[in-house]
């Protein structure tokens, strides 16, 4: 049932939005981020998978015809994709810190300095 | 190793990517200690920054010859690993006429804006990592334009979003800078987001990434997967070049970085989102024919240019102000070729306004006055930025604004359709609400009276007018003799958007598309010389009044500037509205609109929670668009 995970897929990558858009909190809000990015990866993956494939991981001669094995690129994109994942955590969170040391808060609302 | 064959020009592209990630790398790895040296803070790191970003120019400048002349395009293999079985195995760097035409503007914005740093940043620490930055920033947007490869756009992508996101925090101690790099870091990540998506959509469609490849395929099999990725591919890179509704990120960004990256976000990075966007509506899914789409873009750019041209009036900072007109103009660059002469003008404008915060140590257009007569060159070249972007003949921006006018009335006469002619309006509009915002920026930052803080202000160093100048007289040259400029970059590049045949061959893959030779017919007949002419006999005339009529010049200082800055214009009325002065020079015009300004502000809110709304509703317009009109 790949289906499923697609549809897991979305779900995360919206539950993500969902979490960006409506909580007031910078911390949930690196959250949100962080799920969506978990969504996109599930998606990513699940698009790699052929059911009954094995391990993408063969030495020269071993390869066939008849070799049926997972579809590697997805997953390379994957560990990339995670990689960019935890740069962009770790950013937020430290500007997260930042702003918590010269605004005194973690309310989205309250750090409106900029507008207009 | 064969020396010979590294010198050929098919491995410049890579080259020109190289040096700046090099460049980054010797930078990062000689360690962050700042040099004695009071003028030049990064010291030898400084130049190498300098260095890369100039060879990096200079190889595409090589490329200008085979590519825009000749005609051809480059495909570049990485390690020759090229096509196996029909299928593309390797990861291609690929150079059409288009490619090479935004690198070459990014390469001279990235130079440009290097020259001008050295001087500039000598007021702030961590100076050496700011270089390294700087560099990763250059090194990703060119990897991005220069690349044939969808997912390495994705890479590109969040390379340069990092190095933005972190050059904006950069002074973390300017008003709001940790604030606005937080909401571009949200929303610019929901963008690459976006974009990720939309590759992974499309590799499980026709399981290649390879973008000629994909260009050979998609057209004729759009189905509703292809469409939703390019919905979200379009959003992906819609966030990236800051067009509405993604522009108050623009403003927030541009107000907090460093002038000389203000300069980057608005040449360079918006550059990067408009190739992103042509990539995918000529190449890609060829969708640029269908009427609804053009529809769509030239909505939006419409849209655009008339949100920001209004948001900028409101401002009381300089590099607000100029942000919002930076988006607005972005506008015309998505409905037509105004790219280059935006990166020129715009970068300028951003330069001008650093010199007079590295001065005066603020952008405030309140507190500013009377430069003109401390910083003269300053003026001078800010003065040409200005008359550049109002489309003031004959400066560069008129010859690509006539292009555009004459365009869109022409297509509303062709067809009839009287949603065309309504684009020509919007734009004239937009470039008399340019105009006149410009007026009231020279008169409160360079013109009026000299604040008395500000009577030890002095000419900014050699280095950064050296910048200006360079981008002023750029201004001025491709404002003169825009046939050439024509001939040598637009004409190639918008022969090259037609030419979704070659683009495809070239790289090796096999297209109905037949590799057509496109003529291209200019937009009216601009005669620039004879308008510089009449531009220097009305200079004289009005000197000549000035001078008979014993012109007072008006030089003592005073410190209630605030009040008499606008006497010229003012009208005497209170300040009925918080976010309209008085004293202000549009007051009346802002008055009467100050429903529409109260309701746009209110909407500006400043709510990271609001701008990632607008980027899911965004998302969502656009699916649902994509689902029906394509």
């Amino acid at each position: 049932m790949i289906q499923f995970n697609y549809i897991c897929s979305f779900f995360l990558i919206v539950l993500g939005f969902y979490t960006i858009v409506t909580k007031y909190n910078l911390v949930k809000t690196v959250i949100g981020m962080s799920v969506m990015d978990y969504g996109v990866n599930l998606l990513i993956i699940s698009i790699g998978y052929n059911p009954g494939g094995t391990a993408p991981i063969f030495t020269a001669g071993e390869l066939t015809r008849a070799s049926y094995f997972v579809d590697p690129i997805p997953q390379a994109l994957t560990l990339t994709s995670i990689v960019i994942g935890a740069c962009v955590t770790a950013m937020s969170m430290s500007l997260v810190i930042r702003m918590h040391e010269s605004y005194g808060t973690l309310d989205t609302r309250e750090i409106r300095r900029l507008r207009g | 190793m064969n020396f010979a064959n590294m010198t050929d020009y098919h491995h410049f592209p890579i080259y020109a990517i190289m040096v700046l990630f090099l460049g980054a790398f010797i930078i990062a790895a000689s360690g962050g200690k700042p040099s004695k040296n009071p003028n030049n803070p990064a010291g030898f790191r400084a130049w190498i920054a300098l260095i890369a970003t100039a060879a990096s120019l200079c190889f595409l400048i090589a490329l200008i010859r085979p590519v825009m002349l000749g005609g051809e395009v480059i495909a570049y293999w990485m390690g020759s690993r090229g096509i196996s079985g029909g299928y593309a195995i390797g990861i291609a760097l690929e150079v059409d006429a288009l490619s090479l035409f935004f690198a070459l503007l990014i390469a001279t914005a990235v130079f440009v804006s290097a020259v001008y740093s050295i001087r500039y940043m000598v007021h702030d620490d961590c100076v050496p990592q700011y270089y390294v930055l700087y560099c990763l920033l250059a090194g990703g947007v060119l990897g991005l334009v220069l690349s044939g490869d969808i997912f390495n756009m994705f890479v590109m992508v969040e390379i340069l979003t990092f190095a933005a996101v972190a050059l904006t925090a950069f002074r973390t101690k300017v008003y709001g800078a940790l604030e606005a790099a937080f909401k571009y870091l949200v929303v610019g990540c929901m963008g690459s987001t976006a974009i990720l998506t939309g590759v992974i959509m499309l590799y499980a469609q026709y399981h290649t990434l390879n973008l000629a490849q994909l260009a050979s395929l998609i057209p004729g099999t759009m189905n509703n997967a292809t469409k939703l990725a390019f919905a979200f591919l379009y959003i992906g890179f819609s966030t990236k070049a800051f067009i509405v509704p993604f522009h108050p990120l623009a403003a927030d960004a541009h107000g907090a970085a460093p002038a000389s990256i203000s300069v980057l976000i608005s040449g360079v990075l918006t550059k990067s989102g408009i190739y992103g966007i042509m990539r995918l509506t000529y190449f890609l899914f060829q969708t640029m024919g269908l009427g609804r789409m053009q529809f769509m873009l030239v909505f939006i750019g419409s849209v655009s240019m008339f949100v920001c041209v209004t948001m900028a009036l409101a401002q009381h900072d300089f590099k607000r102000l100029l942000a919002y007109h930076s988006i607005s103009q972005i506008g015309y660059v998505l409905a037509a070729y105004h790219a280059m002469n935006h990166t020129l003008f715009k970068g300028l404008l951003f330069l001008a306004a650093g010199a007079v915060l590295h001065e005066t140590g603020t952008t405030d257009l309140g507190k500013l006055g009377g430069l003109s007569k401390k910083m003269p060159h300053t003026t001078v070249l800010f003065l040409i930025g200005a008359f550049s972007i109002s489309g003031v003949p004959p400066f560069n921006g008129f010859a690509s604004k006539w292009m555009i006018y004459q365009a869109s009335y022409q297509k509303a006469v062709d067809t009839g359709n009287i949603g065309f002619l309504l684009v020509t309006v919007i734009a004239l509009v937009t470039s008399t609400l340019t105009l006149a915002s410009f007026v009231k920026v020279s008169q409160s930052v360079f013109f009026g009276q000299l604040p008395k803080e500000y009577e030890n202000v002095k000419e900014v160093p050699f280095g950064m007018r050296l910048a200006m100048g360079i981008l002023a007289a750029l201004c001025v040259v491709t404002g003169l003799f825009p046939k050439s400029v024509t001939a040598l970059l637009t004409e190639p590049a918008a022969k090259a958007a037609a030419n979704v045949g070659s683009y495809i061959t070239s790289m090796g893959f096999k297209t109905s598309l037949p590799a057509v030779e496109v003529s291209f017919v200019e937009a009216g007949v601009w005669e620039p010389i004879n308008w510089l002419l009449i531009l220097c006999i009305a200079l004289l005339a009005v000197t000549i009044v000035a001078v008979a009529g014993k012109y007072d010049r008006v030089s003592e200082t005073t410190s209630e500037n605030v009040e008499t800055k606008y006497q010229l214009f003012y009208g005497g009325e209170e300040n009925v509205y918080s976010q309209v002065g008085g004293g202000d020079l549009f007051w009346g015009f802002k008055h009467n609109w100050r429903h529409y300004f109260d309701f746009m502000h209110k909407l500006h809110s400043g709510v990271v929670n609001d701008y990632a709304l607008w980027a899911v509703v965004a998302l969502a317009l656009a699916i649902v668009y994509m689902m029906i009109a394509l």
